[in-house]
């Protein structure tokens, strides 16, 4: 009762007081005024049908009246995982008409239908390391959705990642923050890696650490050699540094990936499992390790 | 001992009981009349060519919530949905699944599906549909930027590439003969145009150059003009397209840029993100301004009037999406967050919030997010019904 006191003293203040929360996004995601009607674009004061005051069951099914495959009300269509501003140019867009998300899709990516995902729909708590062991499940403080790591009423940067995800303080950074907005090309900086280490922290690591009794790839470091490397088919596979630094998102997207997993050897690894990849089988190794 | 039989003489009938016995086979008679005639009025009655009287008509200030009829399922997060003109077809577009484009009969039993040539589930994403007065099928396709267009049993006629230029256009002006239907496709990803020469060979063609656009609403008015939402990135607007255009016998010379009106933002004459345009009889477009959460009114030369349905209380609107409007001007209004369908009056030069439908849940006569509605001649209305994975059918 004291949580749901709170939450609808919170909404009424923001309705009544607060003129003009900095935001990232305008529309839905910010822009606030004490005029604006936008609160009741997704909250009901009094007759809401779940927590946080809102007119949903589930947040994502929330979001994806927006952002889905219909794209009905954004140009960020995460379940496809590709910006649809207009076919024909990129007039009056910093980002690129069918540009890919750089967080993948939920489901699909390239016109494929995803190999894993991150599951959004709020049924699951669990994470690779959140019990600061590396390759063992552990529950996190929340159920997993949108929310968890978006803040739907905006963040100082303007893909709305939250500053507390996972009870843990997060600061990323965008270099193209401000006028430009471009969903479609890396512009993080090695804070990045911070949003996936709220939840799988042994994962964060800049040294090849061994506190857990695992080695694991440094990340927040930089890399000076070659990011592309044409194989032995003649495909080139690439990945994107940021701003230097090896992220945790160089080699994983956040939201879901299409690789297919084809090329493990005969019991060597969870064939089928994309682990969230950004390249079929190992291109993300071959990438800087070109062998 | 012999017995002797003696057989007794008939009763010797007064005359009084003669009468008393004609009368009653007089009565049984009339009465046996009667009964024929009776007959024969009920066989007449049965038989008569005149139609059943007529029912009184419903006083024309009356309004009444329709009642919920029942639900559709085999359909995947359902968004889009339209009837055809003589009512016995119903066409839905999915946003999950295969995101096909499915056919109904009035029943809800399934009778078809079709999509875009040469697509794949992962390359297509069908949003809105609408059908003009020839019965073709128009669908907006929110990752193809384009508008498909199919007969009534969903063979691939055409697609509108642009405001200005449908794809059979690009291809009688390569071929210098106006393509037959079914022997041109497109593939925007491998960015080629399959068709057939002068000689009927197989000809391959690079893409066509087209202009900027991202058709999303698409409904049709009772003088075939279509109305279009566009939602291109700070270009948002509406086109009002004139039925010359759309009924043209062919489109090898299309223009949907006779009227369009609107810019991307939050003030007047602005929209973010237009699901939906319908007109009414005053010749007024009224629109669904999604994101800002109203209508937006303009005139029939599109000049902006005033916005309605925002703020608070039971007629102001969350986020709108389809709509229609009956031959009352009952404008009907999917709230999708809202979780219901809310009406209005707009007969009249101020609109007014009538009654709203439907509240959240998963039950009949409930909705999880609903996304478009279309009406038919009888007073059915169908609605999709997104997380439900069903179009709820309601009846006046």
């Amino acid at each position: 009762m004291k949580k749901l006191l709170l939450v609808s003293l919170l909404v009424l203040a923001m309705m009544l007081f607060v003129g003009g929360v900095a935001s990232a996004n305008g529309g839905p995601h910010g822009d606030y005024t004490a005029t604006t009607d936008a609160c009741a674009g997704c909250h009901r004061a009094h007759t809401a049908s779940s927590d946080n005051l809102l007119m949903a069951d589930s947040t994502y099914d929330l979001c994806v009246s927006c952002h889905g495959g219909s794209a009905t009300g954004a140009n960020t269509n995460v379940d496809d995982g590709v910006f649809v501003s207009g076919r024909g140019g990129d007039e009056g867009t910093s980002t690129a008409d069918g540009a890919a998300l750089l967080g993948g899709g939920f489901v699909n990516y390239g016109g494929a239908a995803v190999s894993s995902t991150h599951d959004p729909t709020g049924v699951d708590n669990m994470a690779w390391g959140a019990g600061n062991e590396r390759g063992v499940l552990a529950a996190i403080s929340e159920n997993l959705d949108c929310a968890s790591c978006h803040d739907p009423h905006g963040s100082p940067n303007y893909r709305i990642i939250k500053e507390e995800i996972n009870g843990v303080s997060v600061s990323v950074a965008q270099s193209d923050e401000g006028a430009s907005k471009n969903y479609g090309v890396v512009s993080w900086s090695a804070q990045q890696s911070n949003v996936c280490g709220a939840c799988h922290n042994p994962y964060q690591h800049a040294t090849a650490d061994t506190t857990t009794g695992t080695f694991t790839h440094a990340v927040d470091v930089t890399y000076g050699g070659s990011t592309t490397f044409t194989d032995g088919n003649g495909d080139t596979v690439s990945v994107d540094l940021a701003s230097g630094y090896i992220v945790c998102q160089t080699c994983h997207f956040p939201h879901g990936t299409s690789a297919s997993m084809t090329g493990y050897a005969a019991g060597a690894g969870p064939a089928g499992d994309s682990a969230l990849l950004r390249k079929d089988n190992r291109g993300v190794c071959q990438a800087c390790h070109q062998k | 001992m012999s017995l002797t039989t003696q057989s007794t003489p008939p009763p010797d009938l007064n005359s009084a009981e003669k009468r008393r016995r004609r009368l009653l086979l007089m009565v049984l008679a009339g009465l046996s009349a009667l009964l024929l005639f009776v007959l024969f009025l009920f066989a007449r009655y049965l038989n008569q060519p005149e139609p059943l009287p007529e029912l009184l008509p419903v006083p024309v200030e009356v309004n009444y919530p329709p009642h919920y009829l029942l639900s559709i399922y085999d359909v995947d997060g359902p968004i889009g949905v339209a009837v055809s003109p003589e009512g016995d077809r119903i066409y839905v577009t999915e946003m999950r699944g295969e995101r096909l484009i499915k056919i109904f009969d009035k029943e809800g039993v399934f009778l078809d599906s079709f999509s875009p040539p040469r697509t794949t589930q992962g390359e297509r994403s069908p949003v809105y549909i609408a059908t003009d007065s020839r019965g073709r099928v128009y669908v907006t396709d929110r990752l193809q930027h384009a508008i498909f267009v199919y007969d009534r049993d969903g063979n691939y006629l055409d697609t509108i590439l642009s405001p200005t230029l449908t794809l059979s256009e690009y291809v009688a002006k390569h071929t210098k003969t106006a393509p037959t239907p079914g022997s041109f496709s497109y593939d925007i990803f491998e960015e080629e145009v399959d068709c057939k020469d002068a000689e009927g060979g197989d000809l391959t063609l690079p893409r066509p150059d087209y202009a900027l656009w991202a058709p999303l609403g698409i409904r049709f008015d009772s003088h075939d003009r279509m109305l279009l939402t566009d939602v291109t990135e700070d270009a948002h607007s509406v086109r009002v397209v004139p039925s010359d255009v759309v009924m043209s016998p062919d489109w090898l010379d299309f223009d949907l840029s006779a009227m369009q009106f609107g810019a991307s933002g939050q003030g007047d004459g602005q929209f973010l993100f237009p699901n939906s345009a319908v007109d009414d009889a005053q010749g007024r477009v009224i629109v669904t301004d999604g994101n800002n959460g109203r209508l937006s009114v303009w005139d029939d030369q599109g000049a902006f009037l005033f916005h309605f349905g925002s703020g608070s209380g039971d007629g102001a609107l969350s986020l709108p999406r389809g709509e229609a409007i009956d031959g009352r001007d009952r404008l009907h209004v999917v709230d999708a967050v809202g979780q219901n369908i809310k009406v209005y009056d707009f007969s009249g030069p101020e609109p007014a919030f009538l009654f709203a439908f439907g509240s959240m849940g998963v039950r009949d006569a409930q909705f999880n997010y609903p996304n478009d509605i279309a009406l038919d001649d009888s007073g059915r209305l169908y609605v999709t019904d997104r997380e439900n994975n069903r179009i709820q059918v309601w009846s006046y």
